[in-house]
């Protein structure tokens, strides 16, 4: 097909997939056609942008939450314990002080 | 005769073909296995946490989402990151980690944490007060003017959350996952495990009530004329 004269794209049919366009989510060519059509068309593009806004807005008002430091070390540790529990864990006293060994453990190559 | 030559030559040539195609996925099958196994577990703790860490604000703001606190947030976070990373090893390099977090997010959600929540059960979207809803999605058929957008611009954060909050869980989500965090149909798909059609449409449902509520929201607030009326010069 010849991009050059493709049928009018109606009003009614753009603004049916205004929010596919907004997600990104139509091919290529249909997105220029769509393009094309709010370029030219201000009832449109008016509407298309207060999706736009709309969209925007949730982002902005409902994301960007912090995670409370205390949880992220909670998570590192146990993690890190995770790791030592599955692992040889030697320790050893003597004169000298206190020596850790750490080996991995065989299992994970037996799978 | 003609007939036998043929028969030896699919013969002969059938062999070949047969050896290589047995060999070439032993051999990508081997080449992954020793890259994994080559990888210890410091060394995955470390790809764990350079990679899936930083991703931990972004996940509890969706557990936020889900739980609807944040007690019961941290701890479906905590049970997330422990899972993913006990399957880290099956996890493939290269592919979408964060979808694959919230994968795992979800399913912990869905599958168990729901289930012990002590929260009172949300009804399902048909019993929820559905005039209420009728009523929201009312409003998107009259339409917003830009001026309108104004009003709701300076709804507080919470206000919008709150919003957000009051979505059955099932528009929630895929409200939350497309135009909070910016997946793309086919992520969110995966993610619910639903069809992607199932996705356009509560996306859909889920968009218009939101923005009914938020409209009523702004009206209540005193940002937005009632009647739902363009605010007049004088």
């Amino acid at each position: 097909m010849n991009s050059g004269d493709e049928p009018q794209t109606s009003c009614e049919d753009v603004l049916s997939e205004v929010w596919l366009f907004l997600d990104n989510e139509c091919d290529q060519e249909r997105r220029a056609t769509l393009r094309r059509h709010l370029d030219e068309c201000g009832s449109c593009l008016e509407h298309y942008g207060i999706e736009e806004h709309l969209k925007e807005l949730l982002h902005r008002k409902c994301g960007g939450e912090h995670a409370p430091a205390e949880l992220h070390n909670r998570l590192r540790s146990s993690i890190r314990e995770n790791v030592l529990r599955q692992a040889d864990v030697t320790v050893e006293s003597g004169p000298e002080g206190t020596s850790v060994e750490v080996r991995q453990k065989p299992a994970s190559s037996a799978e | 005769m003609p007939g036998t030559r043929g028969q030896e030559d699919t013969a002969e040539n059938a062999r070949p073909e047969t050896a290589a195609g047995e060999q070439r996925p032993q051999a990508t099958t081997q080449q992954a296995a020793e890259s994994e196994r080559s990888e210890t577990a410091e060394e995955r703790v470390a790809r764990f946490e350079r990679d899936a860490m930083p991703l931990l604000d972004q996940l509890y703001g969706a557990a936020l989402r889900m739980t609807r606190n944040s007690a019961d947030a941290e701890d479906l976070v905590q049970e997330t990151y422990l899972k993913a990373y006990s399957a880290f090893k099956s996890y493939t390099r290269g592919t979408n980690l964060k979808a694959w977090l919230y994968r795992i997010l979800t399913n912990t959600y869905i599958n168990g944490y729901r289930k012990r929540q002590r929260q009172p059960q949300q009804q399902p979207t048909d019993e929820i007060a559905d005039w209420q809803l009728a009523q929201a999605e009312s409003h998107t058929s009259s339409g917003l003017r830009s001026a309108e957008l104004e009003a709701l611009d300076r709804l507080p954060d919470t206000d919008v959350k709150n919003a957000l909050q009051q979505l059955a869980e099932e528009f929630r989500m895929v409200v939350y996952l497309a135009d909070v965090e910016g997946f793309a149909y086919k992520e969110i798909a995966e993610i619910m495990d639903t069809p992607i059609g199932t996705v356009m449409s509560r996306l859909h449902r889920g968009r218009r009530q939101l923005r009914g509520m938020l409209t009523d929201v702004a009206r209540d607030r005193g940002f937005l004329r009632a009647g739902n009326q363009e605010v007049s010069a004088s």
